[in-house]
């Protein structure tokens, strides 16, 4: 087997990742990045509108500072982020974004003059400042007081990612694309690199390195209707978790988007509303107005996704053979700004749906989209359980999002948090020194090496891999959607455990050798059902309602028993998680209070005193 | 519709010494709004486990699905079946080594175009935390945003009959990398340093105009005109090179 | 190991930006010459008199005397130029037949022409430049004699196609290789070519034509 040896190992080559990488490498350490596919193809390369920074060099962002971004993302988590993370968040990320600008992102820049746009369907006029002339402009994204989202047109995370790579070859950061980690290795107290497959060869490889990183990306791939890429399965989660040491945050809290087109699930960006979009019914009535006058379609997206459901429920969604849906419409931005500014999105209607969104409204329903919850860690990134071990990015729970994440706020977070995780990194690799017991590194080869034969033998059972997957999805459908309830969760999770069972009975029908798609499927099947089930106990325990999690059962926020986080970490062999709870924030800059929007009621945190 | 395709797929695993380059044929019934996503993971999961195919985003947008579809490459997420005939004709990208079936090792050339066109801001500049970002037109950065929009799939390297010829020509997708620094008003590199990572028969010279790039970049990237634009820049540094007193 | 990490290792050439130019400029030169070329065989068509009048002007001037055999070099140079780029070896000529069979792509397969026109221009233009050079002077009789023989004809009746072939998408893919014509004009340029191709071998084939009738 081969055998790397490095400083730091980046297990994920998205933003998060080479942010990190960056920063370890421009202090002369060795990195090497992994990754499922060529770094430039990872997920955020998806990210369409943009990423949120209190620059304040547009009008309508004028006044704008991270005092006001705190507020915005405390809100949108329903008080269920960290505020100490929050803060240092809302801080650096000015600064990360010029330092993007100097390295080479071609930011869209503030024009002046005057100039209209559109809100609610309505046109207004806006003028720039001649002084502001050439400084990096923003949009409007939900949930948010001010134009703070930073954008290139509506290729944000592919110009921040190509650009990241490029800064990322420049420092000599080495990556082995087509590589997938399948276990970490640890001597129980210190992380020591991780063992991974190469999906070109299918031969196993050890990686051992000082420092690990986690920054594998969301792990939207449980649901079967997901904006995700198709690699985003968790992986990364997955690892954690099986140490039985490192606990995952908040794994209930799962995020749905308003606008998935239907049928294909892909996302078109909330940039649609942000620049004046709207949400029409079967009857082509605007009807996000009649629940939320204010902020109407951009209040933030668990509220809007859930009154969408909502109408929907109510009959006045459009049925199709694909189930209902609503209508996003952007007919009256017009050709120019489409062209311009939602290039991609006219591009995906006309290649996914064969529509040009010119002349018709584009169908859509919210679908599964991030994921707040992740490998919990420190305000530094270091994961809770293992020394050597952090998490940055959506893989991460460093939990500025809490409940529910703001658009425009995790790309974002993937480079503040890994400026900061990247530097806390450094301190650590400077004073760090581990040893590699040989028999732990062979240990955890051997491990995955007898999962692969027994797979290949079919020892453990015939189970077809792709059943196994199709029951996890049809579960986590029946139980952990967008509206939450006690007996279907307590249903979802029954499912879910026979799933399990049946996933380590899985036998391959192919050969399993090389680079062989079903053993990859087959490898990483168990650990997705057991992330599902932290899904689902989180949110069968959580008897409140909270951002996105929203039980009808239990409709009101509960402050005075939920101002918690929930820590799952597996015990081997077990059939559940074990649930642990800390509390949301050690300090409250702002306290529990009103949203805003989404109405709900809330129970105090006071009535607990009394 | 409720036609049944017939795939002709290219297979072949160099990890198993069974197995030879071939073509397997399946059928397949066709389902409305079916993309070639949809297709090939059906094959996978109902008819053969073991085929090989990349996808990622699904949405057009990573460039991991390149293939050659009836004889042109091309994204196979975007790709409606209902666009195509009866019969379809799969193969892997030429030109990328192959890992298996349909699926190539884009990643490595790719990285390794990077770093010979250095593929980065070169500056003297050191980032300043406490200063303004510097100012840029919007025109200019949305003209650079234009040319970034290349998501690295292949297709147009994998349909260049220079590069089929010269394994060591940048191709289209290079040159475009190019042609984006050049635009950049951040990027202080002379004309000199250009010429002379592209000024040769690997860059813009060994180009022979077969504009097969332009014609399948699925981003529709302006690639005839970027390498029309190179060429000529790059033709008059090579002259201007010629004169001892203009070189620099 | 399977981590493929070879660099191609790059021994950049000065001189490909000046071949390049070079190339082009030939190209250019000789496609000038062609339409003259044009001008003065087909003159013919107005009668004998007006060609004998032109290639009496060529040859008083000593044009033809010099810039017979001067074409002959550029022509030349030309070749040595483009062989820069033609497959020679048998297995880069089946790797770009099979690609241009795979690919089913016109601008590829133009190129495909102008290689397999261009070989055979060399062979042929050569002979005849000889044949035309080494009896001057030129006039319409001489060459109508030439023609009737019955060889000459076949030969010309391959060469020109070869030629106006591999001018007009020579023509063309300066035009696009330079920059010239851009993306908006392209498919305009495209039907430019084909005219004009479609042109040169009709004015060629009256002019050939003509020569066979023409009483001796
Ligand atoms: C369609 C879409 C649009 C979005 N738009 C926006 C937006 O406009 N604004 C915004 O703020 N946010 C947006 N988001 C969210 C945001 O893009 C992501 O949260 C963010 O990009 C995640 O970055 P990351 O670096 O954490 O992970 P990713 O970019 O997903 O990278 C994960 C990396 O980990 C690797 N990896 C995964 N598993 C393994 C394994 N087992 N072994 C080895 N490597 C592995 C992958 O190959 C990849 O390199 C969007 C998300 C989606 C799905
Ligand atoms: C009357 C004679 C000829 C004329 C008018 C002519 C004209 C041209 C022109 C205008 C071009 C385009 C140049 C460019 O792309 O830079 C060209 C290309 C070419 N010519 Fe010729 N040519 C002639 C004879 C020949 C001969 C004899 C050969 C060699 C055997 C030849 C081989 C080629 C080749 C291979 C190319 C393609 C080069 C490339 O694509 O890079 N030509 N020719
Ligand atoms: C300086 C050099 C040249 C001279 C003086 C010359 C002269 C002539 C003359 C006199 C004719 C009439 C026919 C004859 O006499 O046989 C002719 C015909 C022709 N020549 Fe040339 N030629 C020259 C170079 C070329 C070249 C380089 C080519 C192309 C490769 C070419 C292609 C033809 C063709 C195709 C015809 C047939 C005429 C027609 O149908 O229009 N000639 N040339
Ligand atoms: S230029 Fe176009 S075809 Fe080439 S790699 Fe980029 S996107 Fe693909
Ligand atoms: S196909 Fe190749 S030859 Fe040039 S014009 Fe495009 S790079
Ligand atoms: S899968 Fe990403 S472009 Fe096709």
């Amino acid at each position: 087997m081969q055998t790397f040896h490095t400083d730091l190992l980046c297990i994920g080559a998205g933003l998060a990742g080479e942010r990190v990488a960056i920063e370890a490498a421009a202090a002369g350490f060795d990195v090497i990045c992994l990754s499922l596919v060529p770094a430039r193809r990872s997920h955020s390369s998806a990210a369409q509108g943009g990423m949120q920074a209190a620059l304040g060099n547009c009008a309508m962002g004028e006044g704008d500072c991270p005092d006001v971004h705190f507020e915005d993302t405390v809100k949108g988590s329903d008080w269920g982020c960290d505020q100490e993370v929050a803060r240092l968040f809302v801080d650096s990320a000015p600064v990360a974004m010029r330092q993007l600008a100097a390295w080479g992102v071609p930011w869209n820049r503030v024009v002046p003059g005057k100039s209209t746009y559109f809100k609610g369907g309505k046109l207004f006029e806006k003028e720039e400042k001649k002084d502001k002339e050439g400084l990096i402009t923003a949009r409007a994204f939900g949930g948010t007081a001010k134009w703070r989202t930073c954008y290139t047109s509506d290729g944000t995370g592919h110009t921040v990612l190509y650009t990241m790579d490029n800064r990322a070859v420049q420092l000599g950061v080495d990556v082995h694309d087509k590589t997938e980690v399948l276990s970490l290795i640890h001597d129980g107290e210190n992380c020591l690199g991780a063992v991974a497959r190469c999906l070109k060869t299918g031969a196993l490889r050890a990686y051992l390195a000082r420092a690990t990183l986690i920054a594998t990306g969301g792990f939207g791939r449980i649901y079967r209707e997901s904006t995700n890429a198709v690699i985003n399965d968790g992986g990364g989660l997955i690892i954690a978790l099986d140490t039985g040491l490192v606990p995952l945050g908040n794994m209930e809290a799962v995020q749905f988007h308003p606008t998935g087109i239907v049928p294909t699930d892909i996302l078109v960006t909330e940039g649609c509303r942000g620049d004046g979009g709207t949400l029409l019914d079967k009857d082509m009535h605007r009807f996000m107005p009649d629940y939320e006058p204010e902020k109407a379609e951009l209040a933030s997206r668990d509220v809007v996704s859930r009154w969408m459901t909502h109408h929907m429920r109510q009959g006045k969604g459009v049925p199709s053979p694909y189930g209902d849906h609503l209508w996003l419409d952007i007919r009256h931005l017009g050709a120019q700004h489409l062209a311009t500014k939602l290039r991609e999105v006219d591009e995906i209607c006309k290649n996914f749906l064969g529509i040009d969104p010119l002349e018709s409204p584009i169908p859509v329903r919210p679908t599964q989209h991030y994921s707040m919850g992740g490998v919990r860690t420190n305000k530094d990134g270091a994961a809770y359980g293992l020394k050597g071990l952090f998490s940055a990015g959506e893989a991460a729970c460093w939990d500025m999002h809490g409940f529910n994440r703001l658009g425009g706020n995790s790309l974002a977070e993937t480079v503040v948090a890994g400026m900061i995780v990247g530097a806390k990194m450094v301190e650590f690799l400077q004073g760090h020194q581990v040893s590699y017991p040989t028999n732990v590194v062979a240990d955890a080869a051997k491990l995955q090496q007898e999962r692969i034969q027994r797979l290949i033998a079919r020892s453990d059972g015939s189970e077809n891999v792709y059943m196994v997957r199709n029951a996890m999805f049809d579960a986590l459908m029946q139980g952990a959607g967008i509206f939450r309830n006690g007996s279907d969760l307590q249903m979802c999770l029954d499912t879910l455990q026979e799933v399990h069972q049946r996933a380590r009975q899985i036998g391959l029908r192919s050969n399993g050798l090389g680079a062989n798609p079903e053993l990859a499927m087959a490898l990483r099947l168990p650990g997705m059902v057991r992330l599902a089930l932290c899904v689902a106990y989180g949110a069968l325990q959580r008897t409140e309602s909270r951002g996105s999690h929203a039980r009808e059962d239990y409709p009101e926020r509960n402050d005075r028993d939920w101002l918690v986080r929930t820590l799952a970490t597996w015990q081997p062999d077990s059939e559940l998680p074990t649930l642990n709870y800390e509390p949301a924030s050690q300090v409250w800059h702002i306290p529990p209070g009103e949203r805003g929007y989404g109405g709900g009621k809330i129970i105090s945190a006071d009535s607990k005193k009394q | 519709m409720a036609r049944n395709l017939t795939f002709s797929i290219f297979r072949y695993n160099p990890q198993d010494p069974a197995s030879t380059p071939h073509t397997d044929t399946f059928v397949l019934d066709e389902t409305n709004h079916m993309t070639l996503f949809i297709a090939l993971n059906r094959l996978r999961e109902e008819q053969d486990p073991g085929l090989q195919f990349d996808f990622c985003c699904r949405a057009g947008i990573c460039g991991a699905c390149a293939m050659v579809v009836n004889g042109r490459p091309g994204l196979a997420c975007h790709t409606k079946t209902k666009d195509l005939p009866d019969k379809i004709t799969l193969m892997p990208l030429p030109f990328f080594t192959l890992v298996g079936d349909l699926s190539v090792d884009t990643g490595t050339w790719f990285r390794n175009m990077a770093k010979r066109v250095e593929s980065w801001i070169h500056t003297e500049k050191e980032f300043n935390a406490e200063a303004l970002e510097e100012r840029m037109s919007n025109d200019v950065a949305e003209q650079i945003y234009e040319l970034e929009r290349c998501i690295e799939c292949g297709c147009c390297v994998a349909a260049c009959g220079s590069a089929i010829l010269r394994p060591d020509f940048l191709g289209a997708a290079g040159l475009n990398r190019i042609a984006r620094f050049l635009l950049d008003p951040r990027d202080q590199r002379t004309r000199r340093e250009y010429f002379d990572v592209v000024g040769n028969d690997q860059g813009i010279f060994g180009c022979m105009g077969l504009l097969a790039c332009e014609d399948v970049c699925p981003k529709h990237l302006p690639l005839q005109d970027q390498l029309g634009m190179l060429r000529w820049k790059m033709g008059w540094a090579g002259l201007m090179n010629l004169l001892p007193w203009k070189r620099k | 190991m399977s981590i493929d990490t070879a660099i191609y290792v790059q021994t950049p050439s000065r001189s490909s930006a000046c071949l390049d130019w070079l190339q082009m400029l030939t190209g250019a030169g000789l496609i000038l010459f062609m339409w003259m070329h044009m001008v003065l065989v087909a003159s013919v068509i107005f009668g004998p008199g007006a060609m004998n009048t032109i290639a009496h002007f060529f040859e008083s001037t000593y044009m033809a005397q010099v810039g017979g055999p001067l074409i002959g070099l550029v022509f030349l140079l030309h070749f040595v130029l483009a062989a820069r780029k033609i497959p020679f070896r048998a297995e880069q000529q089946s790797r770009i037949w099979k690609h241009a069979r795979m690919l089913a792509h016109r601008d590829t397969w133009l190129w495909l022409v102008q290689v397999v026109t261009a070989m055979l221009i060399l062979i042929m233009g050569a002979i005849h430049m000889w044949v035309v050079l080494t009896d001057l002077p030129i006039t319409a009789q001489k060459s109508a004699a030439r023609i009737q023989g019955g060889f000459w004809m076949t030969f010309y009746l391959f060469l020109l196609p070869l030629v106006e072939l591999h001018v007009g998408i020579g023509l063309y893919r300066i035009a696009v290789k330079w920059g010239f014509v851009g993306r908006d004009k392209r498919s305009k340029m495209k039907r430019f070519e084909y005219g004009i191709t479609g042109i040169f071998i009709f004015i060629g084939l009256i002019t050939l034509l003509r020569f066979y009738f023409l009483a001796v």
